[in-house]
Parts: C-alpha cells; sequence; structure tokens
C-alpha cells in the first residue's frame, strides 16, 4: 500500500503553526532523541491566574509528521486551561491531521508527550502536583502504552506484546514478544528503552524477545 | 520534474520504448525454432545475449535474462550455493551488500549456512584482508558488489577476484565469486576475465531499460542449478517464457549504454562534482558519505545534512518536483537508519540526515543547479526550526 500523507500534513509541514522558541516561558520540555530519530520542544506562556495556555511554541528534530503533529498540538493547545490540554490524546492530534499512516502514529505520541511533559513541569513547579510516581509494573505498563506497533499504529500494552515486567532495584525487564527476525523489533526495542528509562528511579532497562 | 534518483530507477530512453513496442506489436511471438515468427524472437534474444555478452567479454550462451536484478542474484547465490558439495558450508558477503543479496544471506543462513559479513572502512570500501582471512574449505559462495548503491563507492571486485582465486586454487576447488553489477553497470566497464567473476547480475531498469527484466551471467563450468521449473525451451535456468519486450528493451538500453559510455560517464562526473562542489560552498556541517574524488561512480553523491533530519529535506525538494532519497529511519519502511552509512561508522542521527543524488545521463546542468538554489533554503528553514543547535551558535 503506497503510504502518503494527508493534505492536511503536508500543510502544516509546509507551513507549521507556532514554529519558534518562547523566550522566558513558564515551562519547556523536550521530549525524543536526536538518537532515536526524532525530538521536539514544547515552550509554554500560562496566565497564571486562569491557568490558562496564551501561547505555545515548539521545534521539531524530526520528520514530515513529527513538524506536523508538532503544529497541531500546539494549535490545539493554544488558548486552552493546562487541565484541557494536558488530556488531548495522540489520538485526537493524529485525527485532526486527517490521520497519519501506522508507521508514523509514534510521532504524534511524541508531541503529545512533549505537551504533557512542559504541562507536568509547570504544574510542579508551581503548583506543586508531583508527576513522578514510584518505580512499579502499574507505571512501567503506563509508560509502554507510549510504545506503539509501528505497521498498525496501535501501542503494544493494548497488543497485548508485553509478556513479563519485573523490577529489581531499579533494574527494569520487560519481555516482548515479537518474530526474531520482525523488521520492526530493534526500532521497537529503542523505543520501550528510551521510554521506560524517563521513569524516575530506573537504573537500567532490559528488554528481551521471549 | 528533476529526477535525481536515478539509483532507484531510471527514465526508459525513448529508443528503448520503441524497440519494446515492436517486440510487443510486431514481434510478439515465443521464442521457437522453425517458424519465422518463433525463429525471429529467438533471434531478438540471442541478439541481447550477444550484446550484453560481448560488452563484458563473455560468450553468448553465458548470459541468461530474468525478472529482475533481483531474481539474477536469487538465481545466482541460491543455485550455485545449493550445487557445491561442500562439507559445513560458508558463505561470505559484505555488510553493505544490496539488499537482495543480504536477503538471500540471511535466508541460507535460516538454512545452516555461515554467514561471513566482509566490514568496510570509512570511505565504504571491502576490507580485503578479512576477506583473504575467512575463504577456506568450507567457503560455497563468495558475493560482492561493483558499486555500492547508497554511497556510490567503487569496489576493487578485481582485486576480490584474485583473492578468491589464490583461495580456490589452495583449496583445489573453485570458489564461486558472485558480482552484483546492477548498480555498476551505468558508470562502470567490466571485463567478466579480468575481475575472475563466476556470476554477474544486472538490472535493465538502471541504465534506461524497462523495470521487469534483468541478466545473468554464469561462466561456462560454473556449478548451478535452477531454483524455478518449468518450460526449458529458452534456458533451464530460467524457465517459461522469456520476457521479449524486456529483453528487446534492455538490449536497446545496452547498444545506446555503450554508443556514448565515456562521454556520459564524464559528463555525470562533472554534475555530480558541480552539486558536490556547490553544497560545500553553500551549506555548513555536512558530511559527505562515500569516497571523494576518483574512488566515487560518476552517478552517485551522498551528503548528510547535520541538525535536520532527511525525510523532511527529501519532502520539501519533492514539493519542488525535485527527487531524492534519503537514508533517514523516518523514511524507512523499517524505521532504522541506513546500514550502509552505519556500516561506514556514522551515528543515527548523520545518517539521519542524509540525502542520496544519483544521476543519469540524462540530468542537466540546470537540473543540479535548481536542485542546488532549492536545497539551500530548505536546510536552512529547517535548521532554523530544530531542537539541535550548530555548536557555536
Amino acid at each position: 500500500m503506497a503510504i502518503k500523507y494527508t493534505t492536511k500534513v503536508i500543510e502544516h509541514f509546509k507551513n507549521p503553526h507556532n514554529i519558534g522558541v518562547i523566550e522566558n516561558a513558564d515551562a519547556c520540555a523536550t521530549e525524543g532523541s536526536p538518537a532515536c530519530g526524532d525530538e521536539i520542544t514544547v515552550y509554554l506562556k500560562i496566565d497564571k491566574a486562569t491557568d490558562r495556555i496564551e501561547d505555545v511554541k515548539f521545534q521539531s528534530y524530526g520528520c514530515a509528521s513529527n513538524i506536523a503533529t508538532g503544529s497541531i498540538i500546539t494549535d490545539l493547545a493554544k488558548g486552552k486551561t493546562i487541565d484541557e490540554a494536558e488530556a488531548i490524546t495522540w489520538k485526537q492530534a493524529a485525527d485532526e491531521l486527517g490521520g497519519l499512516p501506522p508507521v508514523k502514529m509514534h510521532c504524534s505520541v511524541l508531541a503529545v508527550d512533549g505537551l504533557r511533559s512542559a504541562i507536568r513541569k509547570y504544574k510542579k513547579e508551581m503548583k506543586g502536583i508531583d508527576y513522578d510516581s514510584t518505580l512499579d509494573v502499574k507505571t512501567v505498563t503506563e509508560e509502554l502504552k507510549h510504545v506503539l506497533w509501528p505497521p498498525v499504529g496501535v501501542d503494544i500494552i493494548t497488543l497485548k506484546m508485553v509478556k513479563y515486567i519485573g523490577i529489581d532495584q531499579g533494574a527494569v525487564r520487560v519481555e516482548i514478544s515479537v518474530g526474531s527476525d520482525d523488521k520492526f523489533l530493534d526500532p521497537t526495542i529503542n523505543e520501550i528503552v528510551e521510554h521506560v528509562s524517563k521513569i524516575r528511579g530506573v537504573k537500567s532497562v532490559n528488554v528481551e524477545n521471549v | 520534474m528533476i529526477y535525481l534518483d536515478n539509483f532507484r530507477s531510471t527514465m526508459v530512453a525513448p529508443e528503448v520504448w520503441a524497440a519494446m513496442r515492436t517486440a510487443a506489436i510486431d514481434e510478439y511471438a515465443v521464442p521457437a525454432a522453425f517458424t519465422q515468427c518463433g525463429t525471429g524472437a529467438a533471434e531478438l534474444v540471442e541478439r541481447a545475449q550477444n550484446r550484453l555478452a560481448a560488452a563484458i567479454g563473455a560468450s553468448q550462451n553465458e548470459v541468461v535474462f530474468t525478472g529482475s536484478g533481483t531474481e539474477a542474484i536469487n538465481i545466482a547465490l541460491w543455485g550455485s550455493t545449493w550445487a557445491q558439495a561442500v562439507d559445513k558450508p560458508e558463505i561470505v558477503t559484505s555488510e553493505i551488500e544490496y539488499p537482495a543479496t543480504l536477503a538471500v544471506y540471511k535466508a541460507l543462513e535460516k538454512e545452516g549456512y555461515r554467514a561471513h559479513y566482509i566490514k568496510v572502512d570509512g570511505e565504504g570500501k571491502y576490507d580485503l584482508d578479512q576477506l583473504s582471512s575467512v575463504l577456506n574449505e568450507h567457503t560455497a559462495m563468495v558475493s560482492l558488489m561493483g558499486v555500492n548503491h547508497m554511497i556510490g563507492t567503487i569496489e576493487p571486485l578485481a582485486e576480490a577476484g584474485t583473492i578468491i582465486a589464490e583461495a580456490s586454487q589452495h583449496v583445489g576447488r573453485r570458489i564461486p565469486y558472485h558480482v552484483d553489477f546492477a548498480s555498476a553497470l551505468q558508470t562502470q566497464r567490466l571485463d567478466v576475465d579480468a575481475v575472475k567473476a563466476d556470476l554477474v547480475s544486472f538490472s535493465s531498469n538502471k541504465i534506461h531499460g524497462p523495470k521487469g527484466v534483468g541478466a545473468l551471467y554464469v561462466r561456462k563450468g560454473t556449478k548451478i542449478r535452477p531454483i524455478t521449473f518449468g518450460s526449458e525451451s529458452y534456458s533451464p535456468l530460467v524457465p517459461g517464457t522469456p520476457n521479449t519486450m524486456g529483453i528487446a528493451g534492455f538490449d536497446k538500453a545496452v547498444e545506446l549504454l555503450y554508443a556514448t559510455f565515456d562521454k556520459d560517464v564524464e559528463h555525470m562526473l562533472g554534475l555530480t562534482n558541480r552539486l558536490a562542489t556547490g553544497i560545500r560552498e553553500h551549506i555548513p556541517y555536512i558530511l559527505l558519505n562515500g569516497p571523494d574524488g576518483a574512488g566515487r561512480a560518476a552517478s552517485h553523491l551522498c551528503y548528510s545534512f547535520l541538525f535536520i533530519e532527511g525525510e523532511a529535506i527529501m519532502m520539501f525538494l519533492d514539493m519542488d518536483h525535485i527527487v531524492v532519497d534519503t537514508g533517514s529511519a523516518c523514511a524507512a519502511a523499517t524505521l532504522k537508519p541506513n546500514y550502509i552509512l552505519m556500516a561506514i561508522g556514522r551515528n543515527h542521527e548523520e545518517a539521519h540526515g542524509s540525502i542520496r543524488f544519483t544521476l543519469s545521463r540524462y540530468s542537466t546542468e540546470a537540473d543540479v543547479d535548481t536542485a542546488l538554489a532549492k536545497l539551500v533554503p530548505i536546510v536552512e528553514r529547517l535548521r532554523a526550526q530544530s531542537t539541535i543547535r550548530p555548536p557555536a551558535q
């Protein structure tokens, strides 16, 4: 099947909204990593009296869908309260763009993660709300819901691909079940490591295909 | 459209199309004996065999036409490896081969063959010392390529051929040597005796011929068995009805290729050098992938543009009707960075920002200048949007 972007993705890629930096932003967060191929930074200016997002900007190191999803989530977030913006899902972002190819859905996850991280940083600093939860199977499971299986663009927890999560003094072991020569095995393992490493208290991540 | 992705496929030359049309409409019979139309079709195929054979220093019956370059590689590698009576067989190739070769090797590994993947240096050149060290009495196949399809490295085929010939003498048996010449045919001449190759694969659509036809050279006396079965009236190695329309097109493409070969290579070299100079002069923070100068095929140029991602560059160029390719993981169906760029020591980030330009004899100075003029602001713009900055800024 020909993989192509919707007209809306192309529009946002060509002329991204809210691209750039906010000097003296109230919150700023970077998600992804250049080594993994895409990275997004989200800047927020928030009205402290109303908790409303007055301005939002982003920068992107990534492909067309990375830039387009950055553009759409900043559009969606602008003018919303931080609670409303935090509730934006990656599915919503992708739908706003008229859909993304399954193999590109992870870009939407990354953009939404960037926005949420910035909001949570703000909430932590301004309101003392701490999102960093303890390292346990539940937190790892929640984080793995952000790892999508590229051929279908659905997360690996929903797809029941995660067979075991073990935690021992900061060392996390994740067992997944994929064909040993599956072409998406390596990038998926990288994604799992990247996501689980973000959880506070994680010292190492070991992913095994069983 | 400015098409700078000629490794993927080239435009069918108008003369090729005319030859194909004639073969399809006026000479549509199946090659056969005795009848006028049957022998006419048979002669068409023989003419094509002769022309390609003559160009590479072979004889007519050493060339067969296949359904693609990939099919030629499969017949060569499966067919000849299976035909070797070797105990605990081992197979040798490099880590930067064309996907078809690597896929057959992975499949052979599953069949129990032990595979060795030769490393390359920072410019993509084979480590011949390593090649020499892995050849032994168990070696059932060596497969190497003429020009690397991603970075244009011209590989030392003849030196490798000598090493394989010496090893063959040492083990008292000919170790089959397959050369994938698909990406080299456009810019490199080949003499199968000088290279000491036993099997050589070709693809028509890399030289302005049609898709769906390739060729395989099989040196007389090479042990090989068919991998598909059917009517052998054309060839036991490639059974079934030959694609005479495709073969007629491939034949015309070969004729045109050698009619102006040196002039065309010089033309392409001038253009890739012009593009390289322009990129170096106008765009900072770049890395050339593959050799500079004489070690690189005239048709190829691959640069990494740091701090940005290749699919985005490729798509912006595409909107300006300029077609290129990238080794970025984002543009790959597997989400993995290009394995050839990784093999020459690039990291993920460097592979990510890679753009490959592959030219043809039809490319013009205006094509290259337009591509450069569009590329410069695209790179600047994406860099301005990027989360990553040059260290100095």
